[in-house]
């Protein structure tokens, strides 16, 4: 593909974005200076882009971080230095963020300093479905919120200006259809900031010990009183009143984000666009009391429209109370609208419906259905995470017990799945060795207790956890499993590939090293290949049986990229075979092992390989007990 | 051409596509002037599980989601999975649906039943009048490899006539994402899609 066009300085020209490459996009014209962050669905996008930028806008510095606490930090160290800066998460990330940010706006800031958040109603790639726009009222600062492709670019690059002006903060809100979903955006100016930049030695800001933040709190307090009156001039708020009455009452709706986009489509569906008033927020915290005022002037009844906590409902309502009109404008939000999930597009239809006493026709289902089980994400053909997960079965087996298998964030939560179901708790990120640490205090040792996480979460923030076992010796198996990268999001580099996201080399981290210095003892730490399941099994037990805290890294690059590389250079894997003859049909693969380029014909009752899922890697004729798996000669 | 709202959904099993054949049609939509929006699964649901990605555009399109009964066409490119989305589609839907059946493993791991090709064909004939199945793996082998299956695809949708977007601008934009060494086989993949639309329509005379 040829270079895309958003990467240019072409202002006027229309081009189809997808959200995350229209915030990048806004922050590469807003002239931010500094980007890091730490990627998880759906943020992870944004410094994707803005890495494909940089080789043609050089003033870009970039990094993927550790955490998210540390790459807002890194941005927040870009904004005590005068420039832009921004640091995209994912909203759980924000939890990880949130012991900087919540000091950092006391201080303010200085360059224009914007924490993206992207929030995942429906949990479709998350642990939870939190909504952040509390951090902004839990910080007192502003958060502002765009509801398609356009407005987030526009919006983003206004953001830096607004947050110099103010010397403010702000969190930037979207949700996962903003951030993957694409949509028509036309190009703006890239900003040329001249201007010094430098760190500015003023203690009494930066410096946030008691003294001063007391100080700095009630500027926080003052900024956001300034910000409040500003929010009913804030450009991407707009209220659109209508004089109309349907069926004799004043109609008013209000929304942000994603789900105005779909009340106007419903309004248009029922034609009413323009017979009802309509106030919707870009900036959704602090609310602008007057435009709210007005609105409430013109309606007699309100449906608040927003995914998750009833956010502005319960804003909206105060504001209604103050003015002491909470009789005369009547309020509706949760009471039409669920708290959980994310809206489809028909509820808007139907809930207008029941809300303005208008004909809604709802599908009937017919009366055969055909039910199709659920097809879940699984791990993919060829992972070694599979290979790994097996190892520990069939050592669960050997030694009689059953592990507690305490988890993390990754691809491998998969294996959560038949038929590997080698996971047995997951919450939250470095959580596994965490959790483990109490468990190992309480469980007796006929259950061994495993943390099992990746590297990528490991440096995260399975460091401390791992620390604090050895410290209070708290023992327990800790599994690295070393994939060399951070897949699940979209194959992120990490200090364990020590490949910077420019591609440039940085400085690898060593995770045995890293072990070593952690504090465990140099021969309770294990290095083997995933794939070498006999190995993985001698060597697994060794482990388990050892005493004390064991690291065991499980290492094997991450079959999707190795196939990559195999295709690059011209290497052709191996191609794998079951022996009709041989195959009994007993299933062991498919029902024990699971890897989905395996398939069973279920005429012949023989397992057989799909070539063109398989990656050649070999596992599979380990796992069969008939011999019937090998590998074609050349 | 004046088009007030284009829906479409593709579906299928996460590795086949569906993103990038998103791509190709948004873009080609975006070039023929119209207002675009898409939604897509990223993330944890591209490991083998199911995906879903909507197109919408025209001239009145605002929210990336399509209204459930309002869809203009489902393209599948994995039978059951046309099956799981049926309720987005209303009566006049055109079901473009590639027969592969893939059976998720965790069927045989749970002794659970998978319905039969036959089955899905008998229940989406009491969905919509409009039901066609193309056997779309075995026309991207000919034209030279299984994963052009998605380019098979959109040359059926464009032979059967059901996106109001010109067979140029969608192959420019084939052209455009596709890299270059498939080019060929891309090229083939297209056309034969576009063929076997067209003689789909004009068997059915539609």
């Amino acid at each position: 593909m040829s270079k895309p066009k958003f990467i240019e300085d072409s202002p006027g020209e229309k081009v189809l974005l997808m959200g995350n490459e229209a915030l990048a996009r806004g922050i590469l014209e807003a002239g931010v200076v500094i980007a890091a962050g730490y990627p998880g669905t759906p943020s992870s996008e944004i410094l994707d882009t803005l890495a494909d930028m940089v080789p043609y806008h050089p003033h870009l510095k970039l990094e993927w971080s550790i955490n998210e606490k540390v790459g807002f930090e890194v941005a927040y160290g870009g904004s005590m230095s005068n420039v832009r800066s921004v640091a995209c998460m994912k909203h759980v990330g924000v939890n990880v963020a949130s012991d900087a940010f919540m000091t950092a706006c006391y201080a303010g800031a200085r360059g224009g300093m914007v924490l993206i958040s992207a929030d995942d109603p429906n949990c479709f790639s998350s642990q939870n479905e939190q909504d952040n726009r509390y951090f902004g009222l839990h910080a007192l600062v502003p958060v502002f919120e765009p509801s398609n492709a356009q407005e987030a670019k526009d919006m983003i690059k206004y953001a830096f200006e607004f947050s110099e002006e103010f010397q403010s903060l702000v969190l930037f809100r979207t949700t996962t259809r903003l951030n993957h979903g694409r949509g028509d955006v036309i190009l703006g100016e890239i900003n040329n900031i001249t201007r010094e930049y430098s760190f500015d030695w003023d203690r009494s800001r930066w410096v946030c010990l008691p003294s001063h933040s007391r100080v700095l709190r009630v500027r926080l307090l003052e900024r956001l009183e300034e910000i409040s009156e500003f929010a009913d001039r804030f450009p991407f708020n707009n209220l659109s009143t209508s004089k109309e009455k349907v069926k004799g009452v004043r109609y008013g709706f209000v929304a942000a984000g994603v789900p105005y986009a779909h009340l106007m489509d419903a309004l248009d569906h029922y034609n009413l666009r323009g017979k009802v008033s309509i106030l919707k927020l870009g900036l959704v915290y602090p609310p602008p009391k007057n435009l709210i005022k007005e609105f409430y002037r013109n309606v007699d009844e309100v449906l608040v429209i927003e995914e998750l906590e009833p956010f502005l409902e319960n804003i909206l309502k105060q504001i209604a109370y103050e003015e002491g009109i909470s009789k005369e404008v009547i309020i509706h939000g949760k009471d039409y609208f669920p708290q959980n999930g994310e809206f489809p597009a028909e509820l808007y239809y139907d809930v207008l419906a029941r809300f303005m006493d208008l004909d809604y026709k709802k599908q009937s289902v017919p009366e055969d259905m055909v039910i199709i089980p659920p097809r879940l994400p699984i791990l993919c053909p060829g992972c070694s995470h599979r290979a790994t997960f097996y190892a520990l079965k069939k050592l669960e087996k050997k030694m009689r017990t059953k592990f507690v298998n305490s988890s993390d964030i990754g691809c491998y939560t998969l294996g959560v799945y038949k038929p590997l179901e080698g996971i047995d708790i997951q919450v939250c990120m470095g959580g596994s060795i965490g959790f483990a640490n109490g468990i190992s205090k309480i469980q007796s040792k006929e259950n061994p207790v495993l943390a099992i996480l990746g590297d990528s979460t490991f440096f995260h923030s399975g460091i401390p956890a791992l620390i604090n076992a050895v410290y209070n010796q708290n023992n327990m198996l800790v599994v690295i499993l070393d994939n060399r990268s951070t897949s699940m999001t979209g194959f992120q580099d990490n200090p364990g590939t020590g490949i910077k996201i420019t591609k440039e080399p940085g400085t690898r981290v060593v995770i045995e090293d890293l072990v070593k210095g952690c504090g465990v003892k140099p021969e309770n730490i294990w290095v083997e290949d995933s794939n070498n399941i006999s190995q993985m099994i001698e060597k697994l037990e060794q482990a388990v049986k050892t005493e004390g805290v064991r690291v065991f890294i499980s290492r094997h690059l991450c079959s999707l990229i190795e196939a990559n590389e195999y295709r690059k250079q011209g290497i052709k894997p191996p191609t794998i075979q079951i022996d009709p003859e041989k195959c009994i049909g007993c299933l062991v693969c498919v029902n024990q092992f699971g890897c989905p380029a395996i398939m069973f014909d279920e005429e012949n009752k023989k397992a057989y390989i799909d070539q063109s899922m398989c990656r050649g890697c070999e596992v599979c004729i380990e796992v069969c007990p008939q011999n019937a798996i090998y590998k074609e000669s050349e | 051409m004046e088009i007030q709202t284009y829906n479409l959904l593709n579906v299928g099993v996460g590795g086949q596509g569906v993103i990038r054949a998103i791509q190709i049609l948004s873009w080609a939509a975006l070039h023929e002037g119209f207002k675009v929006r898409t939604a897509e699964t990223h993330g944890m649901a591209q490991r083998g599980g199911s995906v879903a990605s909507y197109l919408r555009f025209g001239t009145e399109v605002e929210g990336p989601l399509i209204p459930r009964g309002e869809t203009n066409v489902i393209l599948a490119f994995e039978a059951s999975e046309a099956v799981r989305n049926f309720n987005y589609a209303g009566t006049q839907t055109y079901f473009l649906i590639n027969e592969k059946l893939i059976i998720p493993p965790m069927i045989h791991q749970q002794g659970l039943e998978y319905p039969t090709i036959n089955q899905i064909r008998k229940f989406l004939n009491d969905v919509s009048k409009h039901i066609h199945f193309i056997p779309a793996d075995d026309l991207a082998q000919k034209a030279g490899n299984k994963r052009a299956m998605n380019v098979v695809m959109l040359g059926v949708l464009v032979g059967m006539n059901q996106i109001p977007i010109k067979r140029d601008t969608i192959f420019n934009s084939i052209m455009n994402f596709i890299p270059k060494k498939t080019k060929e086989i891309n090229m083939k993949a297209f056309e034969s899609g576009i063929e076997t639309g067209i003689s789909i329509r004009e068997e059915k005379n539609e």
